[in-house]
């Protein structure tokens, strides 16, 4: 059998330099896909879920909660409204937060009665979430001390990634469909024993 | 750069030949060549005696010039066989066919009768096609009219290639066509090359094949019971896995799931699943009569490249003797004198979703050298100063993520592998995407891409696009597998062109072989061009290997199936062994 020749003899060289040919991987550029926040939670995080709230004090914003209890749903009243309804209102601060899968939610914390005293219970919630705008940490409710146990994470995470939406855009998106503004409303019909 | 580039003219080829002897796994034994000028059409015909008192091809091939062909790597060989120099710009139809088709599914296929239908142009009949073949497959002797035919068939061909180029000029992307072409040459040279393997064994083996086959059902399924004469049978295997308590993933037909890589993954959990899952691969992939080893004892085979969708090469798996069970594999050995050396990207895979996708933290933990302990301490699971054996059981885990986040695993799956709750798989992965974000990012960028976009594309242009049926996982996977497919095909040429001898691709490896005294420089020389594919690649980024070097008369051995390898050789011993008088 005839010995072939192993190496190409005039192939040596080509005047391409191959590296100048890379094209980039940079998928998705050109097409700007980007994630839009289209849902919003609001309440208190499970006791298994780690979050952090936003540090800054323009990502809080108060507001008059409606809530349903049985189908765990919170609806903002209107000023005017809540005054009628004032014994099924109650006055919060919502805190923009955000979990480690970088879900955005907003967890109530209830202000203090107008005398200034506030439920240990709510007290402690407001603690935690000071304590989260700096750590990540889960909370859960400790009925014998009526308060929150804080669980810090010890690992080294990494900051949370917020999005560029402001406290209204939020507060929008969150209670979007969910905002009575009127006595008429079927929430508030509901809980007067109206239907 | 285009066609306006080649002053010395564009030259379409084509060769019949058949392999010396007739038997499939030698050289080629070219019979004539036909030669058509692109577009003047001039065209020159020329018989086996012409060729071989030819001291090089008869058409200009070098800088200014252009050697265009379908399926390329066939025209290199016969070059080769003729001691030509191969030309230095190599255009394949056949290439950029497949890269202009792939994931459309091209309804006639890839052939180049398939090719020209897609361009709904004129072509000889598959039966004319195969009609010819077979005559020159006949190796003669040819009398004067069938060597006029032969030779008239071959130029249906070339006119073929022309039309083809005039459909396909404007879309040809010139540079990195012809790296492809030029990748083609290196095919030509390794399947030129070929592996060495020991002959006398495989005679032995395919001498004795059907005793061993009875022994081995024997001796392993005595612990089974799940054969019934050569045959498996699923029903036995159901009853063994109920009693056995081994939850086997199903099908949604809901029958088992009975497929390699399933007893693969599950033999790795259930080590008793281990012997039976051999003894399928041995018995179903032996098909050793279709090896295909030249009348030099080395195993040469048609590489197939850029077949599969990721532009992998995908060679026949019976012709191939890195195709069957890893146990054959021991029949590698080099010939006296010589050594070869199995070269292959470390954690591969891993190192090119860093560097493509540019997350930090991923890059960081491919280059500590231990990329699934690097995971584990970035995830907060071990501390800084952990290492594989000091936390192995915590490496295996975090391994068990990175790879089902490869193969686009999930949670079910992981549990399954790890032998753990689904829990625990769910958590691990939720730390991989914590832990690398921006590689989750890009590879869902990936995902849009493909979809809005309509195509995936590698570093060097060879592309996907994508179909109706849109398969997440795939596409996710198409990035590290097509540009670990660019990788291979830049350090072939690299490495071919550099003199190295090298005998197969297998995947992200490389077989290599030198005479014993140069093996240790070939290695270095190789390794050396292997991180400049690499740094090719992936802009900069480098990827180490790793490296076992086997020297004559030692053997080559995978060490999945060593222990295969050995049952089968002592069977044999004892098959051969002659009766006592």
């Amino acid at each position: 059998m005839k010995a072939l020749p192993i190496t190409p003899k005039a192939a040596s060289s080509l005047a391409v330099d191959v590296k100048s040919l890379r094209l980039p991987a940079n998928y998705g550029a050109t097409l700007g896909v980007k994630k839009l926040l289209t849902s919003v939670s609001v309440g208190k995080p499970e006791k298994s879920r780690f979050f952090r709230c936003h540090p800054s004090s323009e990502m809080a914003f108060m507001a008059m909660l409606l809530e349903q209890k049985e189908s765990h749903e919170y609806y903002v009243v209107m000023p005017d409204i809540a005054q009628a309804i004032s014994e099924l209102v109650r006055p919060v601060m919502l805190h923009a937060a955000i979990d480690r899968q970088n879900n955005v939610f907003l967890i109530p914390v209830p202000l203090p009665e107008d005398s200034g005293t506030r439920h240990s219970a709510h007290e402690s919630l407001a603690q935690a979430v000071e304590y989260a705008k700096l750590h990540w940490i889960r909370i859960a409710y400790n009925k014998p001390t009526s308060g929150y146990d804080v669980y810090e994470a010890m690992g080294v995470i990494p900051e949370p990634e917020w999005s560029a939406h402001d406290i209204d855009s939020l507060v929008d998106i969150a209670f979007r469909g969910k905002v009575i503004d009127s006595l008429d409303h079927p929430v508030v019909q509901s809980f007067l024993g109206r239907i | 750069m285009d066609a306006t580039n080649f002053s010395d003219g564009i030259y379409l080829l084509d060769f019949e030949f058949h392999p010396v002897g007739g038997r499939e796994g030698n050289p080629p034994l070219p019979i004539c060549m036909v030669v058509r000028e692109w577009p003047s059409g001039r065209t020159s015909r020329h018989w086996r005696g012409d060729l071989q008192r030819m001291a090089g091809a008869p058409f200009p091939t070098g800088e200014k010039a252009l050697c265009v062909a379908y399926y390329a790597s066939a025209e290199m060989d016969c070059f080769q066989a003729l001691g030509w120099a191969m030309p230095v710009h190599v255009l394949d139809l056949f290439a950029e066919f497949r890269c202009a088709t792939n994931g459309l599914r091209p309804a006639h296929g890839s052939g180049l009768l398939g090719a020209l239908l897609h361009f709904n142009l004129p072509s000889i009949s598959a039966e004319q096609k195969d009609s010819m073949r077979d005559l020159v497959l006949a190796r003669g002797p040819w009398d004067a009219p069938e060597q006029e035919a032969i030779l008239e068939y071959c130029e249906t061909d070339v006119v073929a290639l022309a039309a083809l180029l005039s459909a396909m000029v404007a879309q040809i992307d010139w540079p990195r066509a012809l790296l492809r072409g030029r990748y083609m040459k290196a095919v030509s040279c390794i399947q030129a090359n070929g592996t060495p393997l020991d002959t006398p064994v495989l005679k032995a083996l395919m001498a004795n094949w059907t005793s061993i086959q009875d022994q081995l059902i024997c001796d392993i399924d005595r612990d089974y019971g799940v054969y019934e004469g050569r045959s498996f049978k699923t029903s036995l295997w159901e009853e063994y896995l109920i009693a056995n308590a081994i939850p086997w993933p199903r099908l949604a037909s809901g029958r088992l799931d009975m497929c390699d890589d399933t007893f693969r993954e599950m033999a790795r959990t259930y080590l008793q699943v281990a012997p039976i899952r051999e003894l399928r691969a041995a018995l179903s992939a032996m098909r050793l009569a279709s090896l295909q080893v030249g009348d030099d004892g080395r195993n040469r085979c048609l590489l197939s490249p850029y077949s599969s969708q990721t532009g992998r090469n995908q060679p026949s798996n019976s012709k191939f003797i890195f195709g069957p069970s890893t146990w054959l594999r021991g029949l590698i050995r080099p010939r006296p004198g010589w050594g070869l050396a199995y070269i292959d990207w470390s954690q591969q895979e891993f190192g090119i979703a860093a560097a493509l996708s540019g997350d930090p933290a991923m890059m960081e933990a491919y280059r500590s050298g231990d990329p699934y302990m690097a995971f584990a301490i970035q995830a907060g699971a071990a501390a800084p100063s952990a290492t594989k054996h000091t936390h192995e059981a915590v490496r295996e885990q975090f391994k068990a993520c990175v790879l089902a986040v490869q193969y686009g695993m999930g949670e079910a799956s992981l549990a399954v592998r790890l032998n753990q709750p689904v829990a625990r798989a769910r958590q691990l992965l939720e730390l991989h995407r914590r832990t690398y974000r921006q590689f989750w990012k890009w590879s869902d960028s990936a995902v849009d891409e493909a979809v809005l976009g309509g195509r995936l594309w590698t570093g060097f242009g060879w592309q996907i696009h994508t179909g109706p049926q849109v398969n997440d996982r795939s596409l996710r996977n198409f990035p590290m597998q097509a540009n670990g497919a660019e990788m291979l095909r830049i350090a072939c040429i690299l490495m071919t062109e550099a003199g190295i001898r090298v005998c197969a691709p297998v995947h992200d490896a490389l077989l290599i072989e030198a005479p014993l005294d140069e093996l240790d420089e070939a290695i270095a020389r190789a390794q050396a061009l292997m991180q400049e594919a690499s740094r090719i690649v992936l802009d900069g980024f480098e990827l180490g290997s790793d490296v076992k070097a086997v020297r004559y008369p030692a053997r080559y051995m995978d060490k999945r199936g060593a222990v295969m390898w050995e049952k089968v050789m002592n069977l044999m011993d004892l098959i051969e062994e002659p009766e006592p008088a």
